[in-house]
């Protein structure tokens, strides 16, 4: 019998120890996903950067307040999906085996849609099978993907908005440019989504007469064919709804055939550092319109805690430490309590958190949130001036 | 758990990819076409589950025969082509089928939303296996079913005389048709039987991955689905599966965090695991061996 109360007092003692140990070990795990090689790696490397400076910054100002007053540091992953849709289905599922309490990412929209598709597409449909694992999205930009899952949201700017008011503006301050010609990186979801759904048709809402689009793929190297007809139609806008790699090639191919503009329109995507290192030249004069610009305290001290960890902030990067601002505000709301039991209940606590949210604190300013799950962020206009991004317009002055 | 459900589940539409290559290997023809016949069994097997409500099963054996069929004429032609110009025919021949879906539309209304194939931004709410509540594990047991069957199948038919004939044809041409063999019957019929596996594992990955476009079956599932047969070897179906294992377990999955090194890692093992196993991971000696190990008769 003594030995029996001694083992239990041992098991007792242990199991106190282990117990006072997970307290002080627990830890809000935050895992990020994204493109960390191929051609589209700066977005996930910039997102790494940004989610790594902001959980420095939540942790240096104490943590994370847990269900029972604790405070708790948020750890960061992040893993390279390479911008394909079966890796970033085995990146979310491993992130979902894990401890992992939320998930932010991917860069992709082609890794979004399959990857919203495999989550559960009601929360609490017990008749559907799919993962239940909350995914906030900073990249992936692609009109209307967060209804796919109510565990998908997004905190990405909403285009169409934005183009709507920025052909507006431009209708008003260039009232001699009547026509638009579009440049289209035809096998990039975000890009054609963007051209075809969003600029073509908000210039011609604006009363542009749209001539037509040149179409080139996302490897292309080659642009002559395409910048020819450009020239031909001899439009007064040109649109470019690619990304920076091919809107730098076009953009040279431009300056060789000399195609004359009056106005030069970029995709938001491109409204970012590797735009002006690949070709600040030729982007000069490039009108953009963007969720992010480091225009106040807030919005610079996040591009240099950024930039600190070998980032950029851009309006994708940027995104990212919104979002971890807001998980932060949406955990202490929720009252998770980030132990190996309470993963699931932790997981459906802030995915609740965060459908019930209605604005949340932006680096430009109050971000309203739709019942979909997606954003509607406040953005400015820049264009690429002597090297760098300068605000040109902000609509809501 | 989840997660080695879903590499399963990768590894298993995988394997089919490269069993559809192996049978055509076995007969000689190097053919990048596979990739064109899984993308019509993915959107035709998407097709019939969401646009026709079908039940996955029928869906899959329909989309497989569908790829099946244009296999079969497909290899008509590529009778009259060998060697790297049967490559490029194939190649082509895919990139054609890919090209197709790029500017295929046809969608319907499902409650509120718009279902079905639109071109260059793909064909999405392909949710039959969530949307009937199957787990994880239940879709991983369901895919490799499937596998388990091709791969029986196929080391059943290379046991047995269709297997010698279609080996022979790959040897050696001249001396196959010299004893009677009908090398249209054999090359095409080859070809069917890849174009109808390739289609059973495209219309599963549809269902995996629930949404689909054009840059999932390019010139890169091409050369996977080639590789795999050769990297794995031809002696047995089983060098198929250890390719990819290796392809999609070790070096995509495991060597994840080497970030632009994997890709460059990627080809160097590969060419270093074809000089140690010029004849595959699995070759005749390994295949052998686990002949002997089963107990059965050395070959």
């Amino acid at each position: 019998m003594k030995r029996l109360l001694t083992i239990a007092a041992a098991v007792g003692v242990a199991m106190s120890v282990g117990t006072t140990a997970d307290a002080a070990d627990r830890t809000v795990k935050i895992a990020g996903f994204g493109a960390m090689s191929g051609v589209v790696r700066s977005f996930g490397i910039n997102t790494d950067a940004v989610m790594r400076a902001a959980a420095k910054a939540i942790n240096d100002a104490g943590g994370v307040k847990l269900a029972d007053g604790s405070m708790a540091p948020m750890e960061v992953s992040f893993d390279d999906d390479r911008c394909n849709a079966e890796e970033g289905i085995s990146v979310v599922r491993r992130i979902a085996s894990s401890d992992a309490v939320v998930g932010v990412g991917p860069t992709c929209s082609n890794v979004a849609e399959p990857l919203f598709g495999i989550l559960q597409a009601k929360a609490g449909d017990e008749g559907d099978s799919g993962l239940q694992f909350p995914i906030f999205t900073d990249t992936a930009i692609k009109g209307g993907l967060a209804k796919i899952s109510e565990w998908a949201f997004r905190n990405v700017p909403n285009e169409s908005q934005m183009y709507q008011t920025l052909f507006e503006w431009l209708a008003s301050e260039h009232p001699d440019a009547k026509s638009v010609y579009g440049g289209v990186e035809e096998d990039f979801a975000h890009s054609r989504f963007t051209w075809y759904k969003v600029m073509k048709t908000r210039s011609a809402d604006a009363g542009y007469e749209v001539k037509g689009e040149a179409k080139w793929l996302l490897n292309d190297t080659n642009f002559t064919t395409q910048v020819r007809a450009m020239k031909r139609a001899g439009a007064d806008v040109i649109a470019i709804s690619a990304h920076p790699f091919t809107t730098c090639g076009v953009l040279k191919e431009m300056a060789r055939q000399r195609v004359e503009y009056k106005v030069l329109v970029g995709l938001t995507s491109s409204s970012s550092l590797e735009t002006l290192n690949g070709c600040a030249k030729q982007a000069e004069g490039i009108i953009i319109p963007t969720s992010f610009a480091p225009v106040n305290p807030d919005a610079v001290a996040a591009a240099d805690a950024a930039a600190a960890l070998g980032g950029s902030a851009d309006l994708h990067s940027a995104a990212a430490w919104e979002i971890m601002m807001i998980l932060k505000d949406v955990i202490e709301t929720a009252g998770i309590q980030a132990t190996a039991d309470s993963v699931a209940a932790d997981r459906r606590a802030i995915r609740d958190g965060l459908a019930t949210l209605k604005t949340t604190k932006g680096l430009l300013g109050e971000i309203t949130r739709t019942d979909e799950g997606e954003a509607v962020k406040p953005y400015v206009y820049v264009h690429a001036a002597d090297g760098t991004w300068a605000v040109l317009h902000d609509p809501n002055t | 758990m989840d997660f080695y459900y879903g590499m399963a589940q990768l590894i298993g539409v995988h394997t089919l990819l490269g069993l559809s290559a192996y049978v055509v290997l076995l007969t000689g023809q190097v053919s990048m076409a596979q990739a064109g016949f899984f993308a019509i069994g993915a959107y035709l097997g998407g097709m019939l589950t969401v646009l026709a409500g079908l039940h996955i099963v029928p869906a899959m054996l329909l989309a497989a025969v569908a790829s099946a069929l244009v296999a079969t004429v497909v290899g008509f032609p590529a009778l009259r082509v060998k060697g790297l110009m049967l490559v490029v025919a194939t190649l082509a021949f895919g990139e054609a089928v890919r090209i197709f879906w790029f500017n295929f539309d046809y969608q319907i209304a499902k409650g509120n939303i718009q279902v079905g194939p639109l071109g260059g931004e793909g064909f999405k709410q392909i949710r039959y296996f969530p949307e009937n509540g199957w787990s994880t594990a239940d879709v991983a047991i369901f895919i490799w079913a499937w596998v388990i069957a091709a791969m029986v199948a196929l080391w059943w038919m290379d046991r047995s005389r269709v297997g010698s004939v279609l080996r022979a044809v790959g040897e050696d041409e001249l001396a196959a048709q010299s004893v009677g063999i009908n090398l249209t019957a054999v090359k095409v019929s080859a070809m069917g039987i890849g174009g109808f596996i390739a289609g059973l594992g495209g219309a599963i990955y549809a269902h995996y991955t629930t949404h689909i476009e054009h840059l999932n079956f390019g010139v890169v599932l091409a050369t996977f689905a080639i590789a795999y047969p050769i990297l794995g070897g031809l002696s047995s179906v089983i060098g198929v599966l250890l390719a990819v294992i290796f392809i999609q377990g070790f070096l995509v999955e495991v060597l994840r965090f080497m970030g632009d090194w994997r890709n460059l890692l990627f080809g160097a093992l590969i060419v270093l695991a074809m000089n140690v196993r010029p004849d595959g991971l699995f070759d005749a000696r390994a295949t052998r061996a686990l002949k002997r190990l089963l107990g059965g008769r050395d070959a």
